[in-house]
């Protein structure tokens, strides 16, 4: 197990993030700031919430994130524990193991965490799935969790800079059809969302496009607005504030619908392609947890759904909320792997020659 | 720029809540930034959802002030032991160290504060006035202008060569090995992980910093204990500079806090960068030379400046176009999001007073950490009284806890250790770890920024000549390895002998 004096000291401050985040409100800055110094101080002081009924996997949760704090994820996750919390009457304690987009904390979730209900991690789609499609030296399957809940789903979008000559996606094509393997764009990483959607472009339309790998949405849309690649496959939650504010312009989503938030951009269904794609966020847990923890915290999540207040905090946050529950997010899941599996048993020489 | 939000902004952050929070923000930056390992990308990360609840004035004023702080708490145990506390403090050991095994530790951390102030306050200053024109720069920089920088930035290693150019080299040539190990960025294949997935990622720069100057560093002074004569330094001098030394100091200082502001906003390079950018150019720009790596006081001043100018260089971008210029401003663009401000260009428009709010608490933490740095560091050079074997304890107390923080990976505690029993070989051996660390620190941004520009330019050399800035940056990198070849001195006789004939 992973209980040690040093992960405990760490945790003390991750319990006292928490704490501040629920119990603070409302107290005067000053206070908060004694707060922020007298950090055991405020661990001591976490009284869970008096609760009906209660939770079956004991009263503290730990979540393993696979990213750094201050990331998505986290950013997730600060928004969703508090309520969970409240919910279910247990203190939740972020425990961030960034390594291997994810791969590390999700082989611990996997492989060397308690299967009551106490641990669970947060689950990024297609990482999760293509981190070990992509790499024999990951061990850990999905088929080794217990899938709770997806949360958030950001659609993936075509941006260009706002001076590019690509009006129009059939314009993008059009220079690919006529300049095979010419035309640059921007994804997030190998193994990304954006990544596999260019792919999925490729195969759907027999176009070739010269993938330009970046280190995240950021430095991808960055190039994109620069006018160093000819186009950045994106996702919206991350270019929204750029396009709105012209500096990118989208020429396409990856969404089944258009988005209430860019009436204006097509979706890929339109124009005959059908690829819906995104990078999705939701929360999974170690294989055979007790039933009645599984029950539990999917009812919470449920629950959260329906909590208005939570969705209009998603939306300020550019979250677009795609709650998908138990066996339903377990299929999301396995339908999505099966995809990824078949792209990459395509490409795979190809790229990594 | 639109003068009444400029005010909105400076109101917003005089009122005694926000001087209280900026206060304290600089002194928990103060505190992070000394602890080798804890990094103020953490503390930020830490501290953001607890100012979720404040109003937005006052949580950013926090979380501008701790970044500040860190900024120059990194110094501190840099100068005093010998172990940088953040990264971007590690070109601050090479000087800082030697002056304080002099006794002269109070003058270095003086000059140190206020290098470090008046890099802040510049950056701050370049922050309020030019941020908008600044930022559109950015854009200018993609892949192939990364790699010039990167290509310019390795050139440092020769120039940082002391004595034997040959353990430089080696030194060098071992980080930029070390850096490939991990997963490579266009194919998704592991390289040198050895199916280990704490490896996937690489290793982390700070883990190996952590390990190469901190445990030599315990190891000598446990090595050295058992002697009567206490090689630390004693605080004997003052820790105000005077005038005269700041005057002679300005130049270098503000050539230091241009390299910083400039650095700073280029997204994937930061403080880190920066303070050995600033380092060599002070050692370039020096008539004598000769003291440099044995306690020169502008090998103190120009880092720390440097690395404080980042701050504000960074946020540029950040507030300009939306793009973190950091992965410290990205947790601050963070905690805009979270006052439902999105990132985009609209930053200084739409949201200008909470914006100018963050300028103007970045102007004021400057101020503060002049303050509370002044006491900070009056406190913590108390620490030269604690015998040494002490000292070497809490010091490798401190790498492992470090080593633990950044990933909550034990393993990275092996391979600090791992790194540390290195460094201790490497100083016997009498090769310094800096070259290592520049091959660590632009290693990963070199190879990627190469990859990404074959891949834009069709595989063609030729999109490095394409961009104006690119040919400048490596035209600069050419000479600055002429420079140090016999060649060069050849080249610049004829100059020179024409301005002998003047005289």
């Amino acid at each position: 197990m992973h209980a040690n004096t040093l992960s405990n000291a760490i945790r003390i401050s991750r319990v006292a993030r928490q704490t501040g985040l629920t119990e603070s409100i409302g107290r005067p800055a000053a206070a908060r700031l004694c707060g922020v110094l007298g950090l055991s101080a405020l661990a001591i002081a976490i009284v869970p919430l008096a609760q009906a009924q209660e939770y079956a996997g004991g009263d503290e949760v730990r979540v393993l994130q696979g990213f750094k704090p201050g990331g998505g994820s986290d950013a997730l996750a600060q928004l969703v524990q508090p309520k969970l919390a409240e919910i279910l009457g247990v203190d939740f304690v972020n425990e961030y193991m960034p390594g291997a987009t994810g791969a590390v904390a999700w082989t611990r979730l996997a492989k060397q965490s308690a299967n009551d209900g106490s641990v669970i991690s947060i689950t990024n789609t297609p990482m999760l799935m293509t981190n070990y499609i992509m790499n024999d030296a990951i061990t850990y399957t999905t088929d080794e969790m217990t899938p709770i809940a997806n949360v958030v789903t950001d659609p993936g979008i075509v941006v260009v800079s706002a001076d590019s000559p690509f009006e129009t996606i059939e314009d993008l094509m059009e220079a690919a059809e006529q300049n095979p393997g010419t035309v640059t764009i921007g994804n997030s990483g190998v193994g990304g969302d954006d990544f596999f959607t260019t792919i999925q472009l490729e195969q759907a339309t027999g176009l070739s496009f010269k993938r330009v790998p970046f280190q995240g949405d950021g430095p991808s849309a960055t190039a994109a607005m620069g006018g160093k690649i000819d186009a950045s496959f994106n996702n919206v939650g991350n270019v929204y504030g750029q396009v709105e504010s012209g500096n990118l312009r989208a020429l396409a989503v990856f969404a089944a619908e258009r988005l209430t938030s860019l009436p204006d951009v097509p979706t890929m269904q339109e124009k005959g392609i059908d690829i819906v794609a995104g990078s999705s966020r939701g929360y999974s847990a170690p294989a055979d947890i007790p039933d009645d923890a599984r029950d539990q915290l999917i009812a919470a999540f449920e629950t959260l759904a329906d909590d208005e207040a939570f969705q209009s905090q998603a939306e300020q946050r550019a979250m677009n909320l795609d709650v998908v529950t138990g066996d339903d997010y377990g299929e999301m899941i396995a339908d999505m792997e099966a995809e990824y599996r078949d792209i990459w048993q395509e490409v795979r020489d190809q790229v990594s020659q | 720029m639109d003068s009444s939000l400029v005010m909105i902004g400076l109101t917003n952050v005089l009122s005694i809540n926000n001087i209280a929070c900026i206060l304290g923000g600089t002194a928990l930056g103060l505190f992070v930034g000394a602890m080798p390992g804890l990094s103020a990308t953490m503390a930020l990360a830490l501290l953001l959802p607890l100012t979720f609840s404040f109003d937005p004035a006052t949580g950013l004023s926090m979380l501008a002030a701790l970044y500040v702080g860190a900024s120059y708490g990194g110094s501190i145990a840099a100068i005093l032991l010998r172990t940088p506390g953040t990264p971007s403090a590690a070109a601050t050991v090479l000087d800082g160290f030697p002056l304080s095994q002099q006794g002269k530790a109070g003058h270095a951390l003086g000059v140190s504060l206020f290098a470090s102030f008046f890099g802040g306050l510049m950056s701050g200053i370049a922050l309020l006035t030019a941020a908008p024109l600044l930022g559109t720069l950015v854009l200018e920089f993609g892949p192939v202008e990364l790699f010039a920088i990167a290509v310019l930035g390795i050139t440092i290693i020769g120039s940082l060569a002391q004595g034997s150019v040959i353990s430089g080299l080696l030194s060098g040539g071992l980080g930029l090995l070390i850096s490939t190990v991990g997963m490579d960025l266009t194919t998704g294949t592991p390289r040198m992980t050895f199916d280990q997935i704490s490896l996937f990622s690489g290793i982390d720069f700070t883990v190996a910093l952590i390990g190469l100057f901190s445990v030599p560093q315990a190891l000598t002074l446990i090595e050295n204990s058992h002697q009567g004569n206490k090689v630390a330094s004693r605080i004997t001098d003052r820790l105000v500079p005077q005038w005269k030394t700041i005057k002679r100091l300005m130049p270098n200082i503000l050539r230091s806090s241009g390299i910083g502001v400039v650095v700073g906003l280029i997204p994937g390079t930061g403080g880190d960068t920066a303070s050995w950018f600033a380092y060599n150019e002070a050692k370039r720009f020096a008539k004598d030379k000769s003291g440099f790596g044995k306690g020169e006081i502008a090998g103190v001043a120009a880092p720390e400046a440097a690395n404080n100018a980042v701050v504000g260089g960074a946020l540029i971008p950040t507030i300009a176009l939306g793009i973190p210029g950091s992965s410290s401003t990205a947790i601050l663009l963070g905690a805009l999001m979270v006052q439902g401000i999105l990132p985009g260009p609209n930053l200084l428009t739409d949201y200008g007073d909470v914006t100018y709010t963050l300028i103007w608490a970045v102007i004021m933490a400057n101020i503060a950490l002049l303050v509370v740095g002044l006491a900070f560091t009056k406190m913590s050079v108390s620490v030269t009284q604690v015998p040494d074997g002490f000292i070497a304890c809490a010091i490798l107390a401190l790498c492992i806890i470090g080593a633990f923080a950044i990933n909550n990976s034990l393993f990275d505690v092996g391979l600090m250790l791992g790194f540390g029993l290195f460094g201790y070989w490497l100083s016997k051996a009498g090769v310094s770890p800096a070259p290592m660390v520049i091959g660590l620190i632009l290693g990963p941004v070199m190879e990627i920024s190469f990859q990404q520009s074959m891949l834009i330019g069709n595989d063609s050399f030729g999109v490095f000549l394409e961009s104006p800035i690119a040919t400048v940056l490596l035209i600069m990198a050419l000479l600055s390895i002429l420079q140090a070849t016999p060649l060069f001195s050849w080249l610049r006789r004829p100059f020179k002998r024409r301005l002998e004939r003047k005289r």
